[in-house]
């Protein structure tokens, strides 16, 4: 199976794969929940993903000012899609996955919910500060699966996820060195590589990268683009984008090339997690401009990129207020770029008349 | 037209408090016009005691942006944001700072002369993601010294002691980064009479909150401006003198058994920010002899500081000011606001479901229900914007309201 059929079927797996091992499940709401951890324990982590056919059963508890995504995965949980979960995870970033923890928690009632608060800087004591942090959840894991922490474990699940990280990196870099496969398919493995359990992941992101070694390589002749949001998750979009002209080599999202620039390094391996998590390239519900400035410029330039397109969930904060800076930004540095909000994934007639039209000036420069 | 939206104030101490509203911006001129130092803060943290310690004057954006809202200025911040590529859907307080720091700031005769230009800026990891981003355009606006601190949202039940002591990291980074500005090494004597003075003023807060318990209620939240001084003055005598007067006032109303209204029957619960351009709906439920007599945002300064413990007491106040309002914690929500509709002995809860703040909002139709299922106490919820009016219908909100009171007023009568 490929990441797209994978995807597709997620969760069936994740229920089999419970059923079978008598495991534990926790949801996560955020690429900054500590998985090694969850993992250490024998738990299988499990990011909250996904949208609803059925919308409107968020209305209850959800105001509809409140941003897309969020209110898809209310809908999800209410729907009972994520009823395997034995409990829920979060660590604080923007204020609407937050409230949707607390909501989810209070309605959905999982057996085991906790909410990890990450320091916004890396000094000496946010260090000290996250593996404090990172502690308390351990102590309220063992309490819960009556388990005790092992440094040795962690040490193992670490290793499992810095290679996954790796060859994810691999791929992108592949990607760059000119050989012609869609993002979608990226796009898949990050989702893929949230989604489900390493171990199952792992084998079949060996053979996916084996098996790009030996594809097609050549000069597409498109346009490098970047796509920059938060859940950035419309295959439909993707395509459409890459049929109007552009090849998607990178991005700047929940999921994709931020998760992989570092992996964790060796010794003591809570420490190492707490460094890792705190140096990652910020998401702009967690950075400051100068920081978030410096990794997007290191990005563009490592990837060549030609044009820039963020793609915007309606109503989320961190981006949409971050945005009339980063375009300043691309400005300064020549770069040409473009703003689409989009409620979900959702390829509307309008949003592909301002992508043509879009890849249109772009050739007219 | 802003006159028509004024509310109608009952205590004697709206006098003085316009006076140090007044004062506050008079001041704040007057230390940049002297050469003292200005700086811009986020609301609602321990920071204001280290300024006030140190003779530096703090400007509070989001306390400027209810001013541009009674006062009818922020529609013109909103179209100022917009034109910069702000988005609408964004946060009031946002888009009026950000409006007016960029670009309103220049206008001349403003009310109040305006807000003197920062000499720096301390901008925080913490509090709501607008308030964060506020500060983050500001920093690469102003060319003035940046200090970055740090706090992370913790729930408040869960706060323990690396949180503190974490705190207390950024404080002493904070006052290395002040005493490079002022020139001068803090005097901690002064930072304790701060402390101490922010203790008594949450001590008098509590008080004059628990004054409105009383059957009548000695005032209502048509009064709610009396807040000016626990964002503005916390650590001063200020707010200590202020508010021992309105205690006083409050505590004559009380002895005399005088309400806001003659024959006050119904009680109401206000959940989420008021509507700083349109306070006279306070004085909206007045014909069915309704008064608010509690609401969420006022619990934000039920704390106590420690004068022998200043740095760990404007850490906490900084770690659990934001928690106390917004979604950080539901359940502990949900607790206070339990305990207030007990305590307050509330008949009915409205509820402000406001675009402009995703925190308060989340969770609402959560606590309406816990009201209705666990104290058989009533909600209505009405859609609106703690600063743009463009999101408000003021018919709607009479229809939803009339009808909500028509069914209370029953309720009171059987």
């Amino acid at each position: 199976m490929n990441f797209r059929e994978l995807n597709k079927c997620r969760l069936d797996i994740v229920k089999e794969q419970k059923k079978k091992n008598n495991c534990t499940v926790i949801g996560t709401l955020c690429s900054y929940v500590p998985v090694e951890i969850l993992h250490s324990f024998g738990i299988i982590p499990v990011r909250i993903w996904g949208q609803s056919e059925n919308l409107h059963k968020a209305d209850a508890l959800l105001q509809p000012f409140i941003c897309p995504p969020v209110r898809h995965l209310m809908a999800l949980g209410l729907e009972g899609h994520y009823n395997f979960l034995d409990g829920i995870v979060h660590c604080y970033t923007c204020d609407a996955t937050c409230g949707l923890f607390n909501i989810w928690v209070r309605n959905l009632k999982p057996g085991f919910s906790h909410l990890i608060s990450l320091p916004y800087m890396a000094i000496n004591e946010a260090l000290t500060y996250t593996m404090a942090e990172f502690g308390n959840f351990i102590e309220k894991l063992e309490t819960f699966t009556k388990k005790k922490f092992s440094p040795d474990n962690l040490k193992r699940s670490i290793a499992l996820y810095n290679e996954a990280r790796s060859l994810m990196k691999e791929v992108y870099c592949l990607r760059k060195s000119g050989l012609l496969v869609s993002y979608s398919g990226i796009s898949a493995m990050n989702i893929c590589s949230q989604t489900l359990p390493v171990e199952m992941f792992l084998p079949e992101l060996r053979k996916y990268v084996e098996k790009m070694k030996e594809d097609e390589r050549g000069i597409s002749g498109k346009l490098k683009i970047l796509i920059s949001g938060s859940v950035i998750s419309d295959t439909s979009l993707m395509a459409f984008i890459e049929g109007a002209g552009g090849d998607i080599v990178a991005d700047d999202a929940c999921t994709g090339l931020r998760v992989l620039r570092d992996v964790i390094p060796e010794g003591d391996p809570l420490q190492s997690l707490a460094g890792y998590y705190l140096t990652r390239p910020p998401c702009a519900s967690r950075a400051d401009f100068p920081s978030r400035k410096a990794y997007f410029l290191e990005t563009l330039k490592d990837f060549d990129i030609d044009a820039v397109i963020f793609i915007h969930q309606k109503f989320c904060d961190p981006h949409l207020s971050d945005h009339p800076f980063m375009k300043k930004v691309l400005d300064e540095a020549g770069i040409p770029n473009m703003q689409l909000e989009v409620e979900g994934d959702e390829l509307t007639g309008q949003v592909q008349t301002r992508i043509e039209s879009f890849f249109e000036m772009l050739e007219r420069l | 037209m802003m006159e028509e939206k004024k509310t109608t104030k009952r205590l004697k101490a709206n006098t003085a408090l316009r006076q140090i509203i007044t004062d506050f911006y008079a001041d704040a001129h007057r230390a940049k016009a002297e050469g003292r130092p200005v700086g811009w803060i986020p609301p609602m943290n321990g920071l204001i005691e280290l300024f006030y310690a140190m003779d530096i004057h703090p400007i509070f954006p989001e306390n400027w942006a209810p001013i541009c809202a009674a006062i009818g200025t922020n529609t013109n911040n909103f179209a100022y944001a917009q034109r910069r590529g702000y988005s609408g859907d964004l946060c009031g307080y946002f888009r009026n700072n950000i409006g007016y720091a960029l670009d309103g700031i220049a206008e001349e005769n403003q009310p109040l002369d305006g807000l003197p230009k920062p000499d720096f800026l301390i901008s925080f990891g913490a509090g709501c993601i607008p308030t964060m981003k506020t500060f983050q355009v500001l920093c690469d606006h102003f060319r003035v010294p940046v200090f970055r601190a740090d706090l992370p949202q913790v729930a408040m039940e869960d706060i323990g002691e690396h949180h503190i002591q974490y705190g207390v990291t950024q404080i002493k980074r904070i006052i290395k980064f002040l005493e490079g500005i002022t020139g001068k090494r803090l005097d901690i004597d002064r930072l304790r009479q701060a402390v101490a003075y922010t203790d008594e003023a949450c001590r008098f807060w509590d008080e004059i909150m628990d004054a409105r318990r009383t059957i009548p209620s000695p005032f209502s939240a048509a009064e709610i401006g009396i807040m000016f001084v626990m964002v503005t003055r916390h650590g001063t005598k200020i707010a200590v003198d202020f508010l021992r007067d309105v205690l006083e006032e409050v505590r004559g109303k009380v002895a005399r058994g005088e309400g806001v209204i003659p024959n006050e029957r119904i009680r109401l619960f206000w959940d989420n920010i008021p509507l700083w351009y349109n306070m006279k709906l306070f004085n909206y439920f007045e014909k069915w002899d309704a008064v608010v007599v509690a609401e969420t945002y006022t619990s934000a300064w039920t704390m106590r500081m420690d004068k022998d413990k200043p740095l760990e007491s404007i850490a906490y106040k900084s770690l659990v000011s934001y928690p106390l309002v917004s979604c950080v914690s539901l359940d502990k929500r949900i607790e206070l606001i339990r305990k207030a509709v007990v305590d307050y002995k509330i008949d009915g809860a409205i509820f402000h479901s406001n675009r402009s703040c995703k925190p308060i909002s989340m969770g609402q139709m959560d606590i309406m229900k816990m009201l209705s299922e666990e104290l058989f106490v009533p909600g209505v919820m009405f859609d609106g914007d703690h600063m743009d009016g463009g999101s408000f219908s003021e018919a709607q909100f009479h229809t939803r309201i009339d009808a909500f009171m028509e069914m209370l007023s029953e309720r009171k009568r059987i």
